[in-house]
């Protein structure tokens, strides 16, 4: 479960990210952020995964204050989050398995099980075709799908997805929402930032509006 | 530490050289050159001091006697001086022995006797000193006391030679330990900054890693492993280099120095010396990576 109380987040003196920004995201969740751009989006995203440091408030994540854990502490939260970037950032000098795999080398993983996980991340993704290519041979598409199965390759929690389908069009991007739909099937608290509207209507799930910082919720669906 | 990461690491570091070789070999060239010159300094420096400790070994002292002095002083002085605990075998060179040993040992300069028409030589009393004389105070006093021996009119002492070329050696060693040092530090900079080049050009999938959950370790470690493996091959080709050096310098060079040959002779470094070298090379890569990391790798 993810619980953010009284959060406020100011970058300059004038205006504030973030804005008394308190909510509660229980645990197996299909959630979406949305709101134009500038409305602290990317910012609320970022509290959760601490790239960002708020200028007040409480973020609990498992029932954890994140924000009293000491920076270098700090990927032990995050090996239980995949994240998503709408830039893919994939390593482009190595295969696509070497770009799943890094996200169980980092747990110390066998050789073993890291092939059989990698094999089934990109299986989930339907790239095992591609497994030996290097990510300038994919298309947009099939790199977003590569940054997603690095995101679920070690089962993580919680997946976090900035813009995913910012870069792709509207059959892709269905595509990808389609995935996120199904990781959810399986237990995993799904958080989207977006601000395409017609994909929120057609998925449905919890809605965080922000604008200018502040939160408005309503569900769709 | 697991194998497995082991292993990633090794591999990362290797491909990140590969990947970066303009730079690396130009970081490579310089460690290497910095590393020759401590490595001939080395050679060279510790070629004196077995001179110094092999013209030590063989201390000698010549008391030479007045032209005119009479047999019996140049024996007293022979008595005397075999009495000295510090003193070993003694010979007692009369003129006559003096001009044929000169006879024996230049024949060249036969002609230059014959025109003198008399023999230029003095007697002498030769002795030499035990094994470690050179270190005793008590020799110096016990050649002055010999030296106002009547007939005894001038004293020549090897030590001044192993002196020499103990400080010879000295020379060399600070000279080159100073300019090695320096380029050791250069070394050290240029491995810094190839590592912060490194840093840089990779900043984007240190971002990744520290996204999927990588200790600042798993971060940091191959950029050190590359430290170290340029540290390392670099000194090692200086060894090779240095090692092509000592065995061709007689070869190309020898010849034409003629008796400065033996002195300035290069002989290969001792093991340990080796051993030094290649554990100074690591440890220059390492600091140097470290300290690139330290400020470049805010994590």
């Amino acid at each position: 479960m993810i619980e953010l109380t009284h959060v406020w987040k100011q970058y300059q003196k004038s205006s504030w990210a973030l804005s008394d920004v308190t909510l509660t995201i229980p645990k197996g969740e299909f959630c979406f952020i949305t709101g134009p751009s500038g409305s602290g989006k990317s910012t609320l995203l970022k509290t959760f995964y601490r790239e960002v440091l708020p200028t007040e408030g409480q973020v609990i994540i498992g029932g954890r204050n994140i924000l009293r854990i000491p920076d270098h502490r700090i990927h032990a939260i995050r090996r239980h989050m995949g994240i998503v970037f709408q830039d893919f950032r994939l390593m482009h000098h190595k295969r696509v398995f070497e770009n799943v795999a890094i996200a169980l080398r980092v747990l110390g993983a066998s050789p073993k099980d890291l092939k059989r996980k990698v094999f089934i991340a990109l299986r989930m993704v339907n790239l095992q075709s591609k497994i030996w290519e290097f990510p300038s041979q994919l298309s947009y598409g099939e790199q977003q799908r590569v940054a997603i199965a690095r995101a679920v390759v070690n089962n993580p929690r919680i997946l976090l997805a900035d813009e995913p389908t910012g870069n792709l069009d509207p059959a892709l991007a269905q595509e990808i929402f389609t995935l996120f739909k199904e990781i959810n099937a399986q237990g995993t608290t799904v958080i989207i930032c977006t601000h395409d509207r017609e994909l929120i209507r057609r998925f449905g799930g919890r809605v965080l509006a922000l604008h200018e910082g502040k939160l408005h919720g309503k569900d769709v669906g | 530490m697991t194998l497995p990461k082991i292993r990633y690491f090794l591999r990362e570091a290797l491909q990140n050289l590969w990947q970066f070789k303009a730079r690396h070999l130009f970081s490579l060239t310089i460690i290497c050159l910095s590393f020759v010159t401590v490595g001939i300094v080395l050679s060279l420096s510790g070629n004196l001091r077995d001179r110094a400790k092999e013209l030590s070994k063989n201390l000698t002292v010549v008391f030479y006697l007045h032209k005119d002095a009479a047999d019996a002083d140049r024996e007293a002085v022979a008595t005397r001086v075999r009495r000295s605990p510090l003193i070993g075998a003694v010979k007692s060179v009369s003129p006559d022995q003096a001009l044929d040993r000169f006879r024996t040992d230049f024949p060249d300069l036969r002609d230059i006797l014959q025109n003198l028409g008399s023999n230029p030589f003095p007697a002498s009393v030769e002795a030499s000193l035990k094994d470690g004389g050179i270190a005793a105070e008590a020799v110096l006093a016990f050649i002055a006391e010999v030296r106002q021996s009547p007939g005894v009119e001038d004293v020549q002492f090897s030590r001044d030679w192993a002196d020499k070329v103990r400080a010879l050696g000295r020379l060399v060693e600070a000279a080159g330990f100073f300019l090695g040092g320096i380029l050791i530090l250069a070394s050290f900079f240029i491995i810094s900054s190839v590592i912060k080049l490194n840093v840089l050009a990779r900043r984007s999938e240190i971002e990744i890693l520290r996204l999927v959950g990588a200790t600042n370790a798993f971060i940091r470690v191959p950029f050190l492993i590359e430290g170290v493996v340029m540290g390392i091959a670099g000194s090692a080709l200086s060894l090779l280099i240095v090692f092509v050096l000592v065995k061709s310098f007689p070869l190309y060079l020898g010849g034409s120095l003629g008796a400065l040959q033996e002195l300035i002779n290069f002989r290969y470094l001792h093991w340990t010396q080796v051993l030094g070298l290649l554990g100074g090379g690591g440890l220059v890569g390492f600091l140097g990576s470290l300290s690139s990391i330290a400020r470049f790798l805010k994590i």
